[in-house]
């Protein structure tokens, strides 16, 4: 029976208006109009909540991660309209997509003796890149990597309350407070791995404070948010301890960063005497540089390009070259960029599907053909424009 | 410059523009007589200029738009629409929350649409008799007098607006606001709902004075 439940799926997904299968599989398509009645809502749904299982079959399917993983791997990192979305709903559905499938199976084939490759995940505004970046953080964290992700380097960059001149380096500025937030979002999703890895030096925090050789790297994410004070310079020695110690292969590091090109832009933060504060002068950037760098080996590092909270940029850049500059082109240099493009047709079909049966879309104008086809046309079926566009419907 | 062209005074001979989709799909065939001479009067006739709140959109709504006009300030429609959808949306949130919630038997009696409820709030909200100053013998009565249904409709959601400019905590977002006096309204309970009600005993106070009215 389970079979038959399997081909119907296929068959019906068939159905639903994509041109590009062959005759052989018209034969099942008999099967498939006697549940049809019973089962087309759940066509563009799948039961498979791992991602590791996700193959070209499922593109364009939505799969639900329950509620307790989505608070455990993402503390931070969902946009906030998806996050909304959950509430709604009361579960988390997300597309599975191409590039999302394509950065799997090149994970899922890397050597991880060899130094860690880069992704650079760009696109125009609201394509999904935030979400594929989420995809592939489910994928890692389920299959036990300790996962590094930075929601928004650009929070890191602006509008940040409080600087304070670094103790570690007189030329540095500390955050305490981004740096403690991000900590503390750490600690939530990897609890585990902060047991496990010990630290390898002694660490002076200040003139009494400090952390022995061969403790647990928790103790050191305990005195960071204890001390607000030194929680940029306990940030920067938990990235340090991790990326000296992910070659050992007891662990595989996955480095996320959503909105990398802020690294290497501008900042609008000015220090007392109304100097600009270039990148390099923040303790944070300048130890998320040396962990994007690939001279370690025994992991990824997936990134994303954001326009949204980029500053000094135009909005209509969007490719790798114009967000990051010269400067972080160089430094991001080798590296694999994966664009992410509009809806197709029947990812519109599927996300549209998704909405109705959610009772999201309540118009009674948006059920019928019209209102699809004006919703396609108004969104251009770009995923951010659909969603608030759907929002009053 | 944008040149005045809808309250200028149109020679008669310009005829309105059309907008619904479904009098340009009609086959040929199937137009009566009349239909077809409008057909090639238009052909021939010059037509007024389209105002900018005309829409084809099938999500479109007379009263919305009506709404969304009078909570603009100073031009700024943009804001207005904004507002009006995030209230829109936070209405269906609230309402699905509940509705995801509550068990099976009382799923039915929640109502998400939140156009529907938009309707009947402001249904509700619409007072029958209203009250005109007229002046006799150098005094000013307070007279019941009948409204239009258009008048009936500016009042409610006059009253719904300055409700909630006035009356709220300064912090609150516009569309919560009105997102909570839309609800509110839509169960006949809250401040506009009373404020109807005070007009109405005023009306039915002042009951002696109606034969003042002379139209």
């Amino acid at each position: 029976l389970r079979s038959l439940k399997g081909l119907v799926y296929r068959s019906l997904k068939l159905d639903h208006g994509c041109a590009l299968h062959t005759a052989a599989r018209d034969g099942l398509s008999s099967l498939s109009t006697q549940d049809a009645p019973e089962r087309p809502r759940a066509v563009f749904h799948t039961s498979e909540s791992d991602p590791a299982k996700h193959t070209e079959q499922h593109e364009g399917r939505l799969y639900n991660i329950p509620l307790e993983e989505v608070k455990a791997v993402f503390p931070h990192g969902l946009p906030y309209r998806f996050q909304q979305q959950i509430q709604t709903f009361n579960e988390a559905r997300v597309m599975v997509r191409r590039p999302a499938l394509e950065i799997l199976a090149y994970l899922k084939g890397s050597n991880f003796a060899h130094p860690a490759v880069r992704y650079v995940i760009y696109g125009e505004r609201g394509t999904g890149k935030t979400m594929t970046l989420c995809h592939v953080v489910h994928y890692c964290s389920r299959q036990g990597w300790l996962v590094l992700h930075i929601p928004d380097a650009h929070l890191w960059v602006k509008n940040c309350k409080e600087l304070l001149q670094s103790s570690y380096n007189k030329e540095r500025l500390d955050q305490p407070l981004q740096a403690s937030v991000w900590l503390r979002n750490f600690k939530t999703s990897n609890e585990r791995f902060l047991q496990e890895i010990k630290t390898q030096k002694k660490y002076m925090w200040g003139k009494r404070e400090s952390t022995e050789e061969g403790r647990p790297l928790g103790e050191v994410v305990e005195q960071g948010l204890a001390r607000v004070r030194s929680a940029s310079d306990a940030v920067g020695v938990v990235l340090r301890e991790i990326k000296q110690q992910s070659h050992r292969g007891s662990f595989r590091l996955l480095v996320a960063v959503d909105g990398v090109n802020a690294l290497w832009g501008r900042t609008t933060l000015r220090k007392e005497d109304r100097s600009p504060v270039s990148p390099e002068e923040l303790t944070l950037v300048h130890n998320l540089r040396k962990m994007v760098r690939n001279d370690w080996s025994g992991g990824a590092i997936v990134t994303t390009l954001s326009q949204t909270g980029s500053l000094f940029k135009p909005s209509s850049a969007y490719t790798p070259h114009e967000l990051l500059g010269k400067e972080g082109f160089d430094a991001l240099d080798p590296f694999v960029p994966i664009p992410v493009a509009n809806y197709s047709p029947r990812e519109f079909e599927s996300c549209y599907g998704y909405y109705l049966e959610r009772k999201w879309l309540q118009h009674e104008k948006a059920h019928t053909e019209d209102g699809k086809a004006e919703l396609q046309f108004l969104s251009g079926s770009n995923p951010r424009q659909l969603d608030r566009l759907a929002g009053p419907l | 410059r944008i040149m005045p062209v809808r309250w200028s005074r149109y020679n008669p001979s310009y005829l309105e523009p059309e907008v619904k989709k479904e009098s340009y799909q009609k086959p040929l065939e199937e137009l009566t007589e009349e239909e077809r001479e409008q057909m090639e009067l238009k052909a021939v006739q010059p037509i007024k200029a389209a105002p900018p709140t005309l829409s084809s959109s099938v999500f479109s709504d007379p009263m919305i738009s009506k709404f969304t006009n009078m909570m603009m300030k100073s031009g700024n429609k943009v804001l207005a629409r904004s507002l009006m959808s995030q209230t829109l949306e936070a209405i269906k949130r609230k309402q699905l929350e509940k509705y995801h919630k509550a068990p099976e038997n009382e799923k039915e009696t929640i109502e998400c649409n939140p156009y529907v409820i938009f309707h009947q709030a402001l249904k509700n909200c619409q007072p029958i008799i209203g009250l005109s100053n007229i002046t006799k013998g150098g005094k000013t009565y307070q007279v019941p007098v009948p409204l239009t249904d258009n008048r009936k409709r500016f009042l409610a959601m006059k009253w719904l607006i300055t409700e909630c400019r006035e009356n709220k905590h300064r912090r609150t977002m516009m569309a919560e606001k009105l997102c909570q006096e839309l609800l509110l309204a839509f169960n006949n309970e809250g401040p506009v709902i009373k404020r109807k009600h005070v007009l109405h005993k005023m009306a039915e106070a002042n009951r002696a004075y109606a034969h003042f009215r002379w139209w």
